[in-house]
C-alpha cells in the first residue's frame, strides 16, 4: 500500500518535472486548449441542467471550444521540436494554417448559433 | 231546415277534411313543445272522469286527439310522417293495438323525439309492461301486486286495506316540478315499478316512502316481497339521449278528476289539506314532459383571437382567444335566455388541456377567453352540458392549433445566452492567444 502512493508521488513528481521543461510556446498553447475545453465541459453541464431547447446554439457554442481544441493541438504537434514528422514545416506556416482554419470555424459558428 | 242541414254537415267535413293535418303549430326544432296529442283509452269514459288534466293542457294549446286504444284506424304515422307529437297512453288493460300500433311503433315514436305519458294500474296488460319496461320501468312481475304501505296511507272512509297511498317523495328539481313546492301529499292506487340505478336516464319523479311494499291485497303473504320501500318507484320520468321525454305512472287514477278535487289527510299526521297536490304534480309534469319547460338550444358558436372578429382557420400556441356560444331556454311560447353559473367549455384533443367555466350576460351570451395551450394538433371547442331535468347540449367545434413559425421566435433566446457568451469566449481568447504566442519571449 504504501509503496503504491509512493510509487504515485513518484509519477507525479517526475511528471512535474518533465513538464517543467517544455518550452514556454508550448506551454501557453496547453493553457489555451485547457480553457477552451474547461468551457465545453461548462456548458454540456448546463446543457444536462436546463434542457437542449436552442439546440443549434448548445452545438455551435460546443462545437466552438471543441473546434479551437483540436486546432490548438494540431498547432502544438506541427511547431513541437520533439516532433520527428514534421521537422521541416516552418513554424510559421502552422500558426497560418491555424488562424485561417480558426476564421473559418467561427464564421460557421456564428451562422449556426441563429 | 232539415234540407239545409245535410249540406251544411257536408260543407262542415269537406272543411275539415282540408284542414287536417293542423298547420303552423307543430312540433319544430323552432317551436319544440308537442301540440298534436294522441291520447289512447280503454274507455272513453275516461275524456269525462279525467277531464280536469285533459282541459289543462288544451287550455295551454294542445290539440287533443281521443281513440279507443283498440281503434282498427290506429296509425302514428303516413308516408314516413309522425301524425302527432306526443302521446299519452291511458289503456292500462289493452292487450293489442288496434290498426297499425304496436309496441315497436310506440318505441320508434319515441326514438324519433317525440314524447309519451303513460298510466297503468292493477290489472296492466303485458304490452304496457313492455312499453314501460322499454322506457326503464320494471314493473313488478306479480300482476295482483299493488303498493301497500300501513304507514303512509291516505285517510278515507274507503276499503281500508291501505292501497290507496298519500306520498310526498317528490324528486327535487325546479325543472320537472315548477318553482312552487308542491305542500299537499299526492294520492296513488296502483302498482309500483323499480328503476334500475346503473341507468341514468330515468328518475323516480314519486317514490314510496320507506314502509311502503308491493304485494297483493287480497292473500296472505307467503314470501317477503320482492320490492319495498323506497326502491319503488311511483311515477318516474326518463329523458332519452335524444332528448324525449317519458313519464311512466302505476297509477291511472292520480290522473282522475276525483284525485285532483279530493281532500288529502296523511295517516298518522293531523293536518288535513283541502286539495291534494295531485292537480299540480299532474300540470307541472305534463308542462315538462311535452318540453314546456327545461328545453335548452344552443346557437351562434363564435371563437377569435382577443382583438379581432373574424373566425380564424387555424391557431398558432399561445395566441389568446375568446369563446362564446348563446343559450336559450323554451318558456312554452318564446325562446328566453337561459341564465346559469355551470357552463363550462373545453378544449379538447384526447383529454381537455384547458376547462373554464363561462361567464353570462344574463342574456344568455356565454364567454371566456383562454391562452391556447402550448401543445399543437387539432383541438376541439366542446361544450357538453347535461344537467337533471334540462336537455343535454352537445356542441363541437374542430380548430387546428400550429406551433411557431421559425421567425416566430424571439430574437435571441435568452436560455442559449451561455452558448453565445462561449462562442464569444472563443473567439477572444483566440485572438488573445494568437498575440500571447506571437510576441513573448
Amino acid at each position: 500500500m504504501a509503496k503504491g502512493t509512493n510509487d504515485a508521488k513518484l509519477l507525479i513528481q517526475s511528471l512535474r518535472k518533465a513538464y517543467a521543461a517544455t518550452p514556454t510556446s508550448l506551454k501557453i498553447i496547453d493553457l489555451y486548449v485547457v480553457y477552451a475545453v474547461a468551457t465545453a465541459l461548462i456548458q454540456v453541464a448546463y446543457m444536462a441542467m436546463v434542457g437542449s431547447f436552442p439546440f443549434n446554439s448548445f452545438l455551435s457554442g460546443v462545437l466552438s471550444c471543441v473546434g479551437t481544441a483540436v486546432l490548438a493541438v494540431c498547432l502544438r504537434i506541427q511547431v513541437n521540436k520533439d516532433n520527428k514528422e514534421f521537422k521541416d514545416l516552418p513554424p510559421e506556416r502552422a500558426f497560418a494554417d491555424f488562424v485561417l482554419c480558426n476564421l473559418v470555424l467561427h464564421l460557421v459558428i456564428m451562422n449556426f448559433l441563429g | 231546415m232539415a234540407k239545409q242541414r245535410p249540406s251544411l254537415l257536408l260543407l262542415l267535413s269537406l272543411i275539415s277534411l282540408l284542414l287536417s293535418p293542423p298547420p303552423a303549430f307543430s312540433f319544430s326544432d323552432e317551436s319544440p313543445t308537442a301540440r298534436r296529442i294522441l291520447v289512447l283509452v280503454d274507455d272513453l269514459a275516461l275524456r269525462s272522469s279525467h277531464s280536469i288534466f285533459f282541459d289543462s293542457l288544451v287550455s295551454r294549446g294542445y290539440q287533443l286527439e281521443f281513440k279507443l286504444a283498440d281503434d282498427p284506424s290506429l296509425s302514428l304515422q303516413r308516408y314516413g310522417q309522425f301524425l302527432y307529437d306526443g302521446l299519452v297512453l291511458f289503456a292500462p288493460s289493452v292487450s293489442r293495438f288496434g290498426g297499425s300500433l304496436d309496441q315497436s311503433k310506440v318505441l320508434e315514436f319515441v326514438d324519433a323525439g317525440h314524447d309519451l305519458i303513460l298510466a297503468v294500474d292493477s290489472n296492466a296488460s303485458d304490452l304496457v309492461r313492455g312499453i314501460a319496461t322499454d322506457s326503464g320501468a320494471d314493473f313488478d312481475e306479480d300482476p295482483e301486486a299493488v303498493v301497500i304501505d300501513h304507514l303512509s296511507y291516505a285517510v278515507s272512509d274507503a276499503d281500508g286495506d291501505h292501497t290507496l297511498i298519500a306520498s310526498d317523495n317528490l324528486i327535487k328539481s325546479n325543472v320537472i316540478l315548477g318553482d312552487k313546492a308542491i305542500e299537499a301529499p299526492i294520492l296513488f292506487r296502483g302498482i309500483g315499478h323499480s328503476v334500475n340505478p346503473a341507468n341514468t336516464l330515468v328518475l323516480k319523479a314519486l317514490t314510496a316512502s320507506p314502509s311502503a311494499y308491493s304485494a297483493n291485497p287480497k292473500t296472505k303473504l307467503s314470501s317477503p316481497p320482492s320490492l319495498t320501500g323506497s326502491s319503488i318507484s311511483l311515477v318516474s320520468v326518463m329523458q332519452a339521449r335524444n332528448n324525449a321525454r317519458v313519464l311512466i305512472s302505476g297509477s291511472l287514477e292520480l290522473f282522475s278528476n276525483r284525485f285532483l278535487r279530493s281532500s288529502v289527510q296523511k295517516a298518522g299526521s293531523k293536518t288535513i289539506y283541502d286539495k291534494s297536490g295531485n292537480e299540480q304534480f299532474v300540470t307541472e309534469a305534463a308542462k315538462w314532459v311535452f318540453h314546456e319547460r327545461g328545453h335548452l338550444k344552443a346557437v351562434n358558436v363564435k371563437h377569435n383571437k382577443v382583438g379581432e372578429t373574424t373566425e380564424p382557420g387555424i391557431y398558432r400556441i399561445n395566441d389568446d382567444l375568446e369563446y362564446s356560444v348563446e343559450i336559450y331556454e323554451w318558456s312554452g311560447k318564446s325562446w328566453e335566455p337561459y341564465v346559469a353559473d355551470d357552463v363550462q367549455v373545453q378544449f379538447f384533443m384526447m383529454s381537455p388541456y384547458v376547462l373554464k367555466t363561462m361567464s353570462t350576460n344574463k342574456k344568455g351570451l356565454y364567454s371566456t377567453s383562454f391562452k391556447v395551450p402550448d401543445v399543437y394538433g387539432v383541438f376541439q371547442f366542446k361544450v357538453e352540458y347535461e344537467r337533471l331535468g334540462y336537455t343535454s347540449l352537445s356542441l363541437a367545434k374542430q380548430i387546428p392549433v400550429r406551433p411557431f413559425r421559425h421567425n416566430e421566435y424571439e430574437r435571441f433566446i435568452p436560455a442559449a445566452f451561455p452558448y453565445y457568451a462561449a462562442s464569444f469566449s472563443t473567439m477572444g481568447a483566440f485572438f488573445i492567444f494568437s498575440i500571447v504566442y506571437l510576441y513573448h519571449k
